[in-house]
């Protein structure tokens, strides 16, 4: 599959060249994507982005056995920019990757039970913190310099309505 | 000493407000113009005041689990408040007792704050408001605060004087209706205003009632009163996107212009900041349940953020505090958990 797609891009790649080099006018490979596939893709990311949102407030319960989510320290991803990591971490006495960070609040402060690293429920915490660290630089960093959360302006953000999942309610 | 550096460095910020242009956020740049009109000679409480001392605790957003961690640290805030050495006249609990505002929330932080040692008065926060619109903590909490002309039932703001000094608690936490036109039940609507970044509230504020109560409150108080006002959110735009910050804070603002000597303290950032707006100054409290980031906003005293050396120690950040009122001024006394206040806070600082 790996293969198949470097071979498809080398090519594309080789294309690129040849159209460059007999054609001023035009230098792509391929017909750009079209607004279909790019609506495609932006809603593929969207989604992702928006599970982590509801994942981040509370949507998975064995996340937390105290009631407390990411949201509760984090509001807007603050002090949770992905782009700071790898960082020194005091709590881990070295360097720590951002999943490592999430897994580390999830069963710390919030005594739950962590996310598998590699699952699609981490991948969506990471695309919701990334999304909201979007243009901010990307600086590895210490634990001790807080970093500053993206300046959201007040508006409609993710809209959904409260899951009313992993709510204190519940027993 | 902290006082000197508190103007200095007043001044340099509003120079480096103003110096910059085009400065994106709407906070700093209005904190910056109001500061400009700020000569920020400090306030002298005036003669007729006689020395006491209260205290402040405020948002411990309290769960229903049994033996939630929470409970134990409003329990720690509390003992530092009754083992302190001069005893406050009364303490101001300010807001957030409750996470979801539930009855068995409110009445497990009724039962806790019984614990309190001296008189203790309270402002509702929203996190203890929107399940029923403060029924519920109107019939457990009001009848700590005293009568003063509210609408009956309404204990939620009130004023009363002590030792020469005006207090006035307020309810600063009332959005517009945005739950009928969704269909949403009590506890939707308080789980979507639990969520600090929650798109539907808007910035809150104290609202047409409260607005005149208070303008007919004040009317009666001359201006060497010294006016301390009591909010669950901060009376001057800090960061409205997380309700830091209330609607009418300008028509607050206004009616104190008048005064000698206004003081606010808030509680709901969960951090320690000082400001300086017009004539008043406002202090923030830490909280009893877990520290917020400070957001990316310039702040006119900066030196006031706490230092957060090791987010993983979970006593980081979180406590109480006092404040000293003499002839001379307020001296505010953070009182944190762990060692992570400023060097400038560390030994009290004059509000």
């Amino acid at each position: 599959m790996k293969t198949t797609f470097t071979s498809r891009a080398l090519t594309a790649l080789g294309a690129v060249g040849l159209t460059a080099a007999f054609s001023l006018g035009s230098v792509q490979a391929r017909e750009p994507f079209t607004q279909a596939e790019l609506d495609k893709q932006q809603k593929a990311l969207w989604a992702v982005s928006k599970e982590g949102y509801d994942l981040w407030h509370g949507s998975k319960p064995s996340m937390s056995t105290n009631g407390l989510g990411c949201g509760n320290c984090h509001p807007d991803g603050a002090a949770a920019n992905p782009q700071t990591f790898p960082k020194f971490i005091p709590a881990f006495n070295r360097v720590v990757t951002f999943r490592e960070m999430i897994n580390w609040c999830i069963e710390n402060p919030q005594a739950g039970k962590a996310l598998d690293v590699t699952g699609p429920e981490m991948l969506a915490m990471e695309a919701y913190a990334f999304q909201l660290h979007r243009g901010k630089p990307i600086e590895p960093g210490l634990a001790s310099r807080q970093t500053s959360p993206v300046r959201v302006e007040y508006g409609k953000g993710f809209p959904s309505k409260p899951s009313m999942i992993g709510k204190d309610t519940r027993e | 000493m902290a006082d000197s550096k508190i103007e200095n460095s007043s001044k340099r910020e509003f120079l480096q407000f103003s110096g910059k242009a085009g400065l994106s956020t709407m906070v700093a740049t209005a904190a910056g113009v109001n500061l400009g009109l700020v000569d920020l000679v400090h306030a002298q409480p005036g003669k007729k005041v006689t020395p006491f001392r209260f205290a402040v605790i405020s948002d411990s957003h309290l769960y229903s689990f049994k033996d939630h961690k929470f409970d134990t640290q409003l329990m720690d805030a509390i003992e530092q408040v009754n083992n302190l050495p001069v005893k406050p006249d009364f303490v101001l609990y300010g807001g957030d007792i409750a996470q979801d505002g539930t009855m068995d929330q409110l009445e497990k932080g009724k039962k806790i704050l019984s614990n309190i040692k001296s008189k203790m008065v309270i402002i509702p926060g929203e996190h203890d408001w929107y399940v029923d619109m403060g029924t519920g903590w109107n019939g457990l909490y009001g009848a700590n605060n005293p009568e003063s002309g509210q609408r009956k039932g309404r204990k939620e703001y009130w004023s009363f004087d002590h030792k020469g000094v005006h207090f006035v608690g307020l309810n600063n936490i009332l959005v517009d209706d945005f739950w009928t036109a969704q269909k949403m039940t009590g506890v939707e609507r308080q789980t979507h205003m639990s969520m600090l970044e929650g798109p539907w509230g808007g910035l809150w504020g104290i609202h047409a009632e409260q607005l005149a109560w208070l303008k007919k409150d004040l009317a009666k108080q001359s201006t060497d009163t010294p006016i301390v006002l009591f909010s669950h959110a901060p009376l001057w735009d800090y960061y409205p996107r997380w309700g830091f910050g209330t609607s009418d804070g300008a028509e607050i603002r206004a009616m104190l212009a008048r005064f000698e000597n206004t003081f606010s303290f808030h509680g709901h950032v969960h951090q320690t900041i000082y400001n300086k707006i017009g004539n008043m100054s406002s202090v923030g409290a830490m909280s009893t349940s877990w520290p917020w980031p400070y957001p990316d906003v310039e702040l006119a005293f900066p030196q006031s953020r706490q230092y957060r050396a090791d987010p993983g120690n979970e006593a980081d950040g979180m406590g109480s505090y006092y404040a000293d009122i003499s002839p001379a001024g307020i001296n505010v006394q953070h009182q944190p958990f762990a060692d992570s206040l400023t060097p400038w806070m560390k030994n009290g600082f004059k509000a």
